[in-house]
This record gives structure tokens, C-alpha cells and sequence, in this order.
């Protein structure tokens, strides 16, 4: 119990952490939000042939980035980690105008959906394809899918992104260029709004598919094979158990567990990948307004995300740390095993 | 000429056999020749005896042991054959199983404990999970045999429940290798090959734990064949005692005679390396020379590159069996005057 306190501790500290961070960059950073407001401003007021008016600049600059510059800094340091853990609030975000909370929080099912379908489907084919690969050790196949897995591997996924798009929906027409839905569909529970959620999602979601293929498939490919040629895989089919006991309960659990952490990290990679896929893919979920607000300067939008991402990564590892322990029986025991 | 065939050698005490082995070959094809791991190798097991088999490790013994489970794995080539007489019933030609009897034939009639009892359990799986998994594989009543297995590990001085709960890292060497033993044990086979079962353990852990397997013996009448480098270590346990050399037996004889009055120079040697019984054959001074290499075994005796008794006869006509007396065989010509050329003392429990 001690431990998971522990980490739980230190997971909250990170997030701290990180909210401090996003908070100093955007107060601090060189040529930042503030200045980089104050700039144009002055600027603007300077191609008008006005003489800028620094008070009022401050005011506008206050309005635009919720950002008083003259609060003292430990003050409105106090005043923006209140907001964002009593209140939820990050900011009005500037290109939306309207609270980056919201933005993000409409945004997200979308991103979600997309993420963790491409990560599910894509563990599941990279864990059957090790396995079969492992089976048939040596074989043509191996040595092909081995080749195959190793090439897929390194052709970044954006790059699968663009092809997909080329071909699939600009050449052939099989699936739309771009959107999450139909848009004469009316959002509910009805057939016509689901398939089109689908038909939208499906590119997105096989290129995700695509990231990190075939290095799942490789590491699975060794894993099996190590269990496999364990003693107790030997001792196992001495007692006579079932072909099928065997590779579920032996060969695929101790195969898939050292994957598992690999998997609850990765899916924070994945929603990182997003800002270009869904870029890509004119899909509006958290990576799309991300590449928004950059382009905007939205920046409380801008760490409102960062924020956004940090949690996810954070929560992603803190549940694969906590829960590996109920399925790794040897996590719990103090001394870790090194995988 | 007294040459004999292993099969006339016969221990005084007992008399039904239960394994009968005839002319076992086990071959690997390897890219620079055929790896010959088990040359033509007969002799008979007899129920309820300890046999023990001893040879130094890549002798063929481990290898010798999978054939009776006909559990040598992929690619090796087993050729001759392992006859099992049950209890009641019909003789059962092993290596004849199809793939249905062989499950059935493994665990329930003839288990085995490997060497690695460290690694002989699933990692992610509880001990308990092991034993029930066993007895629902073969048909068996699961409540009666885990009460069965609960008997067993409380004979082996270990505590069923917490053993039962535990996962195997929670569990020491010496535990894990007793759990071991009381698997082997939950189907009530009548014969347990044990494959060096005291390899990985420390030297009071390897004399406590044979001291239990003398008692369970004792208790169930298993059959029991003890495959081992430590000579010294089944010298008090087994009954008879089979020295393995170059993938076939050199020497075969009641426990005690063998150890007393070894007769093939390598037996004497072996003895000779072990001063004392309390220490094991690893510390001590090998013998002289390489043990030979499967891919090619020296023409004639196997032995002579490293036999100090060894002539020309030797170098090119295999010995065969000789007889030394009615229950003893050794493979050489000149087992006579091995006594006089390679001299031992036991010293410690042998000295009786
Ligand atoms: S047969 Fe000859 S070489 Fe072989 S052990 Fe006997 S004396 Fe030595």
C-alpha cells in the first residue's frame, strides 16, 4: 500500500511540475506571449502613426492573456495554479475565445477515439503477428514478416499518413479526405451518424495502426521464443497439459507481460503523434487545435494542451505501474525484476 | 571370452523390471557430423529400486533419462526401444505412444523432476494453480489429489498453505525443488526419473533433500532413477549404480560393490577424484584428458586416450560386457587389474 501512495505522490508532484513549467515558460519565456503581445501592440500603434500608450497596451495584453503584467509574480503564480486546480480553468484562449477547458474538452472524445482504437488494434495485430512469427521460427514467413516488420518500422507514420490519404480517399474515393462525421448527419444514437463517425476515423486510426508497427511484433517475436524454450514450458508438456492451456496461460502471458508497459506509455506517444495526424487528416480533436494554436499563438490554449498531454502521459504510466503489479505477480514483491 | 550383455545383470534384491531399454541411440544431425549423445545403450530398470546413473555432465545421461518419457525434443533422433511393464496390464512400447497415450503415459505412470527446478514453474502462476492445472489435464479428482499433494508437501517439511498460495519466485531453491518433487508426485506415478535434482541447491540442501527422497521410496514404492555427476551424493541412496562414459554405461552393479571395488578404470577414477563423499565432484581434481566429443568417439574402448590401463586391444576392439560377478558388469578388458593400477580410499558414510 505504502508503495502506491508513493506513487501516487509522485505522480501528482510531476504534474506540479509540469504546471509550474508551463506557467514559467509562458510568464518568462524571451520574446513569450507577453512581450510578444506588447510588441505587436506597441507596433501596430506605431504604423498608425500613434504614440503607443503603454497602460493601455498592458490592459488589452490583460484582456487577450488573462495576464495582468503588472501582478507581482508570486501572486499571479499563486492566482494560475488556483485557477487550474479549484476551478479547471486555463485561460481563455484567444483564437476560440472561449475557455481552453472547453475547447479541449469537445476536442477530446475525438482524439480518444482515434487514439485508442489505433492502439488496440494495433497491439493486438503486432501480438498475434510475434506470436505466429515465434511459432514458425526460422520459416520463410519469419524471416519475411521479420524484414516487413523492420521496414514498416522505420517509414515514419505520417509519412503512411499521407499515402493512405493519397491513395484511399483522394485516388479511390474509399474514404472521406477529411472531418469526423457526415455533415448532413445529426449527432445521437442513430446508424447513419455512426458510420460516419467510422468512415471518418478509419484512415486516422490505420495509420496510428501503423506507428510503432512491427517493433511490438519483433519484441513479442523474442519473448515467445525465450518462453518458449524455457524449462517450464519443457516441464508443462511433460505433465500433459493442453496445447491450448499452454500458449494462453504459459507462452502468451509471460510473452505479453513485459509488453505491457511499453503499451500504457505508448499510448501517450500516440496522442503526442496526433498533432500531425489529425493535421493530416483535417480531424479536429486535441492534436488538430494543437497545431491551431501554435500557428495562432494561442498560448493558453498552447499550455492548456501541454497540460493536457502531461496528465495523460502521467496517467498512463501511473496505471501501468500500479496495475502491473496485479498481473506480474513479481512486481509486488519489492525487488523488480529487470525486464 | 565372458562377455555378456547388461541385460543378464540382475540385482539380488528385486527382480520384476519395470523399464526394459534395448539398444537406445539418440543422434543429432549438426553441420560437421552426426552427434551421437546416447550410443546404443541397453539395460533394465527394476521396480521399486533406486537406480542411480551417474556420468560427468555431456555424457548422455540427461539425454539417456528423456528417452524412457520419450521426451528428447526436436531434432534428436531416438532409434531402439523402451519397453514399461505396468503394474497390471499390457506391456507399453514408449517410443510407440501416439500423441494422446504419451500424455497419459507421462506424469501418471512415469514423472520426472528436471534440473532446474528454479525454472520449472510458470512465473505468473501460482503453485496451487500448477497442481490443480496437472490433475484437471489427466481426468484426476482435483479435491482428492490436492489433498494428496497437501500430504505430500507436508511430507517434504513444507507447509501446504503457504506453499499452495505462493508464487514461485516467493519460494527458495530448496522449496521450489521440493514443490517440484511433490508435483511429480501428485499423480502417483510408479517410476520418478529425477535429472540431477539437487544441481542448483547447496551441499546440506542436496543431502537433506535425497534424505527425503529415500523416505518417499520408502513409503510409496516408486521406482526411482537418480541421474547425477556427484557420485558420492546417490552413494547411500541407490540401490545399484550405473556410471555412464562417452554416451553409453561403462559400468552397472549393486551400489555398494561399485563404490567398494569399482571395476572400470573410469569408475576408479571418478572415485579417485573424490576423496571424501562430503565433498562434491566439482571441487575436485578431474580426471586427466578431455571427455569425448559426440561427433566422434574414439574407435575401440572410449576410454583409452585417458586409460592408464589401456592397450592396443583396447584402442581397437570395443570391450563389451564383462562380467565381474553375477549382479555386476563393466566394460573392459582388463577390469582385473584396474584395482591394482588406479587406487582409491572412500573415506566418510561409505565406509561401512
Ligand atoms: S577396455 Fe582398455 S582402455 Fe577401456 S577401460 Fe578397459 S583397460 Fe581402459
Amino acid at each position: 500500500m505504502n508503495r502506491y501512495a508513493r506513487r501516487l505522490f509522485q505522480s501528482v508532484f510531476t504534474l506540479f511540475v509540469v504546471i509550474t513549467i508551463t506557467f514559467v515558460l509562458y510568464r518568462m519565456m524571451p520574446n513569450g506571449p507577453i512581450e510578444a503581445m506588447q510588441q505587436q501592440l506597441v507596433s501596430e500603434a506605431l504604423a498608425k502613426g500613434e504614440n503607443p500608450d503603454m497602460s493601455y497596451i498592458n490592459h488589452m495584453v490583460a484582456i487577450r492573456t488573462g495576464i495582468d503584467p503588472n501582478t507581482p509574480m508570486h501572486v499571479a503564480y499563486y492566482e494560475y495554479m488556483r485557477d487550474i486546480i479549484l476551478y479547471q480553468d486555463f485561460g481563455q484562449s484567444i483564437a476560440f475565445n472561449a475557455p481552453v477547458f472547453e475547447v479541449l474538452f469537445y476536442a477530446m472524445p475525438w482524439t480518444v477515439l482515434v487514439s485508442v482504437y489505433g492502439i488496440l488494434i494495433g497491439f493486438t495485430t503486432n501480438i498475434i503477428l510475434g506470436a505466429v512469427m515465434a511459432y514458425y521460427e526460422g520459416s520463410i514467413f519469419d524471416t519475411g514478416s521479420t524484414i516487413v516488420a523492420i521496414v514498416l518500422n522505420s517509414i515514419p507514420y505520417y509519412v503512411g499518413a499521407i499515402v493512405f490519404l493519397a491513395f484511399l480517399a483522394f485516388q479511390w474515393g474509399l474514404f472521406p479526405t477529411g472531418g469526423r462525421m457526415y455533415p448532413d448527419s445529426t449527432a445521437g444514437f442513430n446508424w447513419y451518424y455512426i458510420q460516419g463517425v467510422i468512415h471518418h476515423a478509419a484512415l486516422p486510426i490505420l495509420s496510428s495502426v501503423l506507428i510503432g508497427f512491427g517493433g511490438t511484433a519483433l519484441s513479442m517475436r523474442g519473448n515467445c521464443i525465450r518462453v518458449m524454450g524455457s524449462n517450464y514450458l519443457r516441464v508443462a508438456r511433460l505433465r500433459g497439459l493442453s496445447d491450448g492451456r499452454i500458449a494462453v496461460r504459459y507462452v502468451g502471458r509471460n510473452a505479453i507481460l513485459p509488453l505491457y508497459t511499453q503499451f500504457m506509455i505508448g499510448l501517450a506517444g500516440i496522442f503526442s503523434g496526433s498533432i500531425i495526424m489529425e493535421q493530416i487528416f483535417t480531424y479536429p480533436g486535441v492534436g488538430w487545435y494543437t497545431y491551431d494554436a501554435l500557428v495562432n499563438r494561442d498560448y493558453p490554449l498552447l499550455m492548456g494542451i501541454l497540460i493536457f498531454f502531461s496528465v495523460i502521459t502521467v496517467v498512463g504510466v501511473l496505471i501501468a505501474d500500479l496495475t502491473y503489479g496485479l498481473i506480474d505477480p513479481r512486481a509486488n514483491t519489492g525487488e523488480k525484476e529487470g525486464y | 571370452m565372458n562377455e555378456t550383455s547388461i541385460h543378464s545383470t540382475r540385482s539380488s534384491t528385486s527382480s520384476e523390471t519395470i523399464f526394459e531399454v534395448e539398444d537406445i541411440t539418440v543422434e543429432f544431425g549438426m553441420d560437421r557430423g552426426t552427434s551421437r549423445v546416447v550410443d546404443n545403450v541397453s539395460m533394465e530398470i527394476e521396480r521399486n529400486e533406486i537406480i542411480g546413473i551417474v556420468g560427468e555432465s555431456g555424457s548422455g545421461k540427461s539425454m539417456f533419462a528423456s528417452t524412457l518419457l520419450d521426451a528428447v525434443e526436436e531434432p534428436g533422433q531416438v532409434t531402439g526401444t523402451v519397453t514399461y511393464y505396468p503394474e497390471d496390464g499390457e506391456p507399453v512400447d514408449v517410443l510407440d505412444l501416439d500423441e494422446k497415450a504419451l500424455r497419459t503415459f507421462r506424469w501418471e505412470e512415469v514423472a520426472m523432476v528436471d534440473q532446474g527446478a528454479m525454472d520449472s514453474f510458470n512465473p505468473t502462476m501460482d503453485i496451487e494453480t500448477h497442481f490443480k492445472e496437472t490433475l484437471i489435464a489427466h481426468g484426476s479428482d482435483v479435491d482428492g489429489g490436492m489433498e494428496h499433494a497437501r500430504e505430500l508437501l507436508t511430507e517434504l517439511y513444507l507447509d501446504p498453505d503457504r506453499v499452495l498460495g505462493a508464487y514461485p519466485h516467493e519460494l527458495s531453491g530448496g522449496m521450489q525443488q521440493r514443490t517440484l518433487i511433490a508435483l511429480s508426485l501428485v499423480l502417483k506415478p510408479d517410476v520418478i526419473v529425477m535429472d540431477e535434482p539437487t544441481g542448483a541447491l547447496d551441499l546440506l540442501m542436496q543431502r537433506s533433500i535425497t534424505g527425503l527422497i529415500a523416505q518417499l521410496h520408502e513409503r510409496y514404492g516408486i521406482t526411482i532413477l537418480f541421474i547425477t555427476h556427484d557420485l558420492p551424493l546417490i552413494a547411500d541412496l541407490a540401490d545399484r549404480i550405473a556410471v555412464m562414459y562417452a554416451f553409453e554405461f561403462v559400468e552397472l552393479g549393486p551400489a555398494y560393490d561399485v563404490l567398494k571395488h569399482a571395476a572400470h578404470p573410469y569408475t576408479r577414477a571418478l572415485l579417485k577424484a573424490v576423496p571424501n563423499t562430503m565433498t562434491p565432484l566439482e571441487e575436485m581434481a578431474p580426471i586427466e584428458g578431455d571427455s569425448p566429443d559426440p561427433v566422434s568417439v574414439p574407435q575401440g574402448c572410449s576410454y583409452h586416450p585417458r586409460c592408464p590401463l589401456a592397450t592396443s586391444k583396447c584402442r581397437e576392439t570395443d570391450p563389451g560386457f564383462h562380467d565381474v560377478d553375477t549382479a555386476r558388469t563393466a566394460a573392459c578388458f582388463h577390469w582385473e587389474r584396474s584395482a591394482a593400477a588406479v587406487s582409491y580410499t572412500l573415506s566418510g558414510p561409505n565406509e561401512h
